[in-house]
């Protein structure tokens, strides 16, 4: 399978003002999203994972801005659209399903009314009735009971209401489906069965997906592939067996082992030292630097780029994998 | 155990320590640029509630005469100079002032015109003269013989002829037909005086300063506005905290007597209690503060039911601390930002109420200085002196204004959930 | 109250809240008012030094279970008990003292610090309340120590700090010093990493074990995250809709899983191992409305091995796992009389 590139992020500079100064929540960050894929974002408070988000489908909003950048997607540099341009992208070609759908769902319009609109805006000389059925069709697809099409979606619990979103996601037709925390408010078995509906949806209609989330449990067990993102910068991308199995970057190292698994017995967690960087000064090179063990005086020099580990697409921010003769060593343990 | 995450300062805490670091003045400054249009309704409208604080305190910075006195003629309009009694005299007389006239032994020949004021005038003005000389220990005297003519033109005539001294009369008067008179110049007022009272928003129809009135009428608003207000607060607020932590019967009770006393309309309450208590200030700030206590009641009970139910309250009770404790420490101090709030606001509608007790002749004594007693006698002349009601009008629109805008200026700024991130 | 009373014990303990009804519906039927059993017929005990979870979705009751530990909220039915004595026969005053004995940490750290109070004092007033011998400068000792047993250093700087000038993991310590510091017996912990992020959660659940031994704590640990239980607890009971439905050791409860909701719970926790497949099925449908909870077994409609006839008609009860110790399963074919059904 080549790897079709639908969304390319590139040298994407977002900034927040704050009353102190600028706060770059996203730092000249390059990423690609693959056509079919599942990209999971992962990262802690204050990384920068939902700004990005917000800046790939450009809903970011007064105090903050793109600052820099290009987004690619589907031939077009989505920073070069005008406002009404980029609304007709927004819904139609790219979706987004948030942590609380109430916030997109319109409480006053029935789920039938919503689909129905989701459905015409994308084929408009649908009939009425045509777009109805199709409409009845998703939904159960999406395991909703038929007879509930005509509700309210405050009559639906949170994991109706997030599988109603991913159909309204589905009948508009979306290339790219950007999940923000679509999960985190949902109990955990409800999770798993939006995990599982996920992933059987990405099969029968070739859906795109980023997912962000802070939960690196869902991660592992949805995406194909992960980025790690901090400070604003990306640390580590790779296929998710790679990246969870064979962990590149310090701070990803230590990030992945502070979480518990509930496999392992007598499991001894990773603590890490330290806290995330002030981003309206953040540290010089290596914004982890303060905090990695094996920092040495390169990574308080100079910031790395992207480096590819295993040639195999595996990239890690991390001085340890170029070839500079003063590079800190990987005690890999 | 030292915790090595700690030995760096996270995040949150190093811009919050900057920002501590900020001065005041440069967060004040800065304001501009976090919060838009709010930020300049809370300078400007603190800048004008600052000035009618400072006039109140100082009227005589505005008010250059004493507001119950007659000062000038009645009904002059706002920047008009008054007219004035002036000399005119022959421009080969050799008089200077009327205290030349003293060493005279006879009485010296004054004209005047029948009818006008200027006999009283310059005899008070000679009498005035004749004190000084007696002080300063002369005996000398200035001794006047009024000559009456009929018209104005006789009697310059007899001032050109030399049948009186000099003559006495309105300045605007003379000098539109002293061109007629070429022998005669106007020497200048009686009193001698350089330059004339002026009155820059004109005279009432009692001839009082106007602007002197309104400088000292905020006193009597800001006075009647400000003690309301804290009446009704220190009421209000300690009974909404109660009803509101305690609940139960007490709670039930006093509910429905604020709700009952908010349901009335104010201006109406104001009235019946104003009308019931006699006119005095005091009662007028009593039936004002009365009207207001619901409203800090409501408020501050709604405030505390929802604060009673906040994480932080109930880890207070799990912690084993005492009701009154509780009250003291974790309700109050949230509660207070929206009192001070409302209190503005407050001020603002108690201002206009007591206008409106005051200009329906209700509370002050009539001879106070007050801008509602001043729009209730300006409603007869506002055709004939329109500036009599419209600068009080002014001046209470602009009062309410400015404290309200302040209210609500700071309302949007202290209160995040209506603040846009 | 002897030495060998268990600290905590919940004796058929439930907690019913009166769902607000209109005027009209409320006058109609006096008979069965509709209410929501938060907290159905619990029991279990609790020993000192032990470390309990109680897991379960939203809607299972669990962190009404730990209010009425603290008598943050009274039963409707049922007694709670703290090292012996019934919570309920206490007077306000009696209570109060009480309170030094059982502490509270809650989820979240920034709504349960008063925003006016800076951190020292918040963590302050309880000794101020209950440690009445000791002088004030001594008081601030106190919280000095405790600030340092936290990983708060250094102590000083820290006191006069508010809420929202120090970092959520901060906070979170904040709240357990304040917990602390009256030397309780019982911390009663709901989701108290849950808002942390997640390389500071692995921290505070260190911080948790560690001041476990130096203080010499029991905890009740609530929480819907079981890989995090597995991590920190020695015995186990899963919730669903008000009632326990397992409970036992950890080892027991999560190597030998007994009820089909206890699987469904365990198989369904996200693994971050990319290679891990779930192998069980997961449960249909969700958790259903607490009003209208499902007759006879609450979790029969989603239950792969509900047997129609018994699970549906007959409440099931807590009864021992034939030949285990101090495990203890509440359904009808596994540890009821029904067992002879189990298609498995």
């Amino acid at each position: 399978m080549t790897a079709e590139t639908l969304y390319s992020i590139r040298n994407l500079t977002v900034e927040y003002d704050t009353r102190i100064g600028g706060v770059r929540a996203v730092d000249d960050l390059t990423l690609d999203i693959y056509k079919g894929e599942i990209l999971g974002l992962v990262g802690e408070s204050g990384c920068g994972k939902s700004t990005l988000g917000k800046g790939m489908m450009r809903t970011i909003t007064t105090p903050g801005h793109i600052v820099g950048g290009e987004l690619w997607f589907e031939g077009v540099d989505l920073m070069t659209l005008s406002e009404l341009e980029m609304s007709n992208i927004r819904g139609n070609r790219i979706g987004m399903v948030f942590q609380d759908p109430m916030t997109s769902l319109n409480p006053l319009m029935r789920i039938s009314e919503h689909l129905i609109e989701a459905i015409r805006t994308h084929y408009p000389r649908m009939s009425e009735d045509a777009a109805r059925a199709r409409a009845v069709d998703m939904v159960k697809d999406l395991g909703i009971r038929e007879e509930r099409i005509d509700d309210y979606p405050h009559q639906f619990s949170g994991g109706m209401r997030q599988r109603i979103m991913i159909a309204l996601v589905l009948a508009l037709n979306a290339a790219l489906i950007i999940a923000d925390e679509p999960t985190t408010a949902l109990d955990v078995i409800v999770e798993a069965q939006f995990l599982d509906l996920l992933r059987s949806l990405r099969e029968e209609f070739e859906l795109t997906i980023l997912l962000i989330t802070h939960n690196i449990g869902v991660v592992a067990e949805l995406a194909d592939r992960v980025a790690v993102m901090y400070a604003g910068k990306a640390a580590e991308v790779g296929p998710v067996e790679s990246v969870f199995l064979d962990t590149k970057h310090p701070y990803s190292r230590g990030l992945l082992k502070s979480v518990p698994n509930i496999d392992v017995d007598d499991q001894e967690l990773f603590k890490m030292t330290g806290a995330p960087p002030n981003l309206i000064a953040p540290p010089s090179g290596c914004r982890f630097h303060p905090r990695c063990p094996r920092a040495v005086d390169l990574c308080t020099d100079d910031e790395p780029p992207l480096i590819d580990v295993t040639g195999d697409g595996h990239l890690a921010s991390c001085w340890i994998y170029s070839d500079l003769p003063n590079r800190p060593t990987d005690g890999v343990g | 155990m030292h915790d090595p995450m700690l030995d760096e300062v996270p995040p949150e805490e190093q811009w919050q320590v900057d920002l501590g670091e900020v001065g005041l003045f440069r967060r004040i400054l800065n304001g501009r640029r976090w919060y838009g249009v709010d930020w300049w309704m809370v300078v400007i409208s603190s800048f004008m509630v600052a000035f009618f604080i400072l006039i109140a305190f100082f009227p005589t910075i505005l008010a250059s005469y004493d507001p119950l006195d007659q000062v000038g003629p009645r009904f002059l309009p706002p920047g008009e100079t008054p007219d004035q009694e002036v000399i005119v005299q022959r421009t080969d007389s050799d008089l200077e002032s009327l205290a030349d006239l003293a060493v005279r032994d006879e009485r010296v020949r004054t004209g005047v015109v029948q009818g006008a004021p200027s006999s009283e005038d310059i005899r008070s003005q000679a009498d005035r003269v004749n004190a000084e000389l007696e002080a300063g220990g002369s005996d000398d005297e200035v001794r006047l013989r009024i000559v009456r003519f009929d018209t104005l033109d006789e009697m310059l005539t007899g001032v050109t002829t030399g049948d009186v001294e000099f003559g006495v009369g309105s300045n605007a008067e003379i000098t539109a037909v002293l061109d007629d008179y070429p022998e005669l110049f106007i020497r200048g007022p009686i009193t001698g005086e350089k330059g004339g009272k002026s009155f820059p928003l004109g005279t009432n129809q009692i001839g009082q300063d106007v602007l002197s009135r309104l400088a000292w009428g905020s006193r009597i608003a800001l006075i009647i506005g400000f003690t309301a207000s804290l009446f009704s607060l220190f009421i209000g607020v300690p009974l909404g905290l109660l009803a509101g932590y305690t609940g139960g019967k007490f709670d039930r009770v006093f509910t429905l007597i604020m709700d009952s006393l908010y349901a009335f309309p104010g201006l109406i309450l104001a009235i019946a209690i104003a009308a019931v208590l006699g006119p005095s200030i005091i009662n007028v700030i009593v039936a004002i503060a009365v009207l207001y206590i619901p409203t800090y009641y409501r408020i501050v009970r709604g405030q505390t039911l929802s604060t009673k139910e906040g994480l932080h309250v109930e880890a207070a009770v799990s912690i084993g601390a005492t009701k009154s404790s509780i009250m003291r420490r974790y309700i109050f101090p949230l509660v207070i930002p929206s009192v001070a709030i409302i209190f503005s606001v407050n001020i603002a509608d108690a201002i206009l109420t007591g206008a409106a007790l005051s200009f329906l002749g209700l509370g002050l004594p009539p001879t106070t200085a007050d801008w509602g007693i001043d729009l209730a006698r300006g409603q007869e002349f506002i055709q004939r002196a329109w500036w009599l009601i419209t600068f009080p009008g002014i001046a209470v629109m602009l009062i309410v204004l400015a404290f309200t805008m302040l209210g609500e200026g700071l309302m949007e700024i202290f209160n995040p959930k209506l603040r846009k991130q | 109250m002897t030495a060998t009373d268990p600290l905590v014990e919940f004796d058929h303990v439930g907690k019913f809240f009166p769902v607000p009804t209109g005027l009209i519906s409320g006058l109609r039927s006096k008979k069965e008012k509709p209410a929501v059993r938060a907290v159905d017929d619990v029991s279990f005990t609790l020993e000192r030094g032990e470390v309990l979870g109680l897991a379960g979705e939203s809607g299972s009751g669990k962190s009404t279970v730990g209010r009425l530990a603290l008598r943050l909220l009274d039963p409707t039915a049922g007694t709670v008990r703290f090292d012996g004595i019934d919570l309920a026969t206490l007077k306000p005053e009696e209570m109060r003292r009480t309170r030094s004995r059982m502490q509270v940490v809650f989820q979240d750290p920034l709504a349960s610090l008063n925003p006016r109070m800076t951190i020292g004092q918040a963590v302050e007033h309880p000794a101020q309340i209950h440690l009445t011998d000791l002088s004030p400068k001594q008081r601030r000792e106190e919280v000095y120590d405790i600030f340092s047993a936290v990983g708060l250093d250094p102590p000083k700087y820290y006191y006069d700090k508010f809420p929202h000038q120090i970092s959520g993991g901060q906070r979170q310590r904040v709240v357990i010093a304040r917990g602390l510091i009256t030397r309780p017996d019982l911390i009663v912990a709901d989701e108290p990493i849950a808002m942390a992020d997640v390389s500071v959660q692995a921290l505070l659940l260190d911080l948790m074990m560690q001041l476990k031994d130096e203080f010499d704590l029991t905890y009740l640990f609530i929480t819907h995250d079981l890989a995090t239980t597995k991590y920190l607890c020695d015995r186990i009971a899963i919730m669903y809709l008000g009632k326990i439905v397992e409970i036992g050791t950890l080892r027991e409860v999560f190597t030998n899983p007994q009820h089909p909701y206890t699987r469904a719970l365990l198989a369904a926790v996200p693994v971050p191992d990319p290679r891990h497949r779930r192998t069980e099925p997961l449960p249909q449908g969700e958790i259903p409305n607490p009003i209208h909870p499902p007759t006879g077994c609450h979790f029969h409609p989603r239950c792969s091995i509900a047997q129609e006839g018994v699970c549906d008609v007959e409440r099931p009860t807590l009864l021992p796992v034939r030949g285990i110790e101090d495990h203890e399963v509440s359904c009808h074919l596994r540890t009821g009389a029904y067992q002879e059904l189990d298609p498995v």
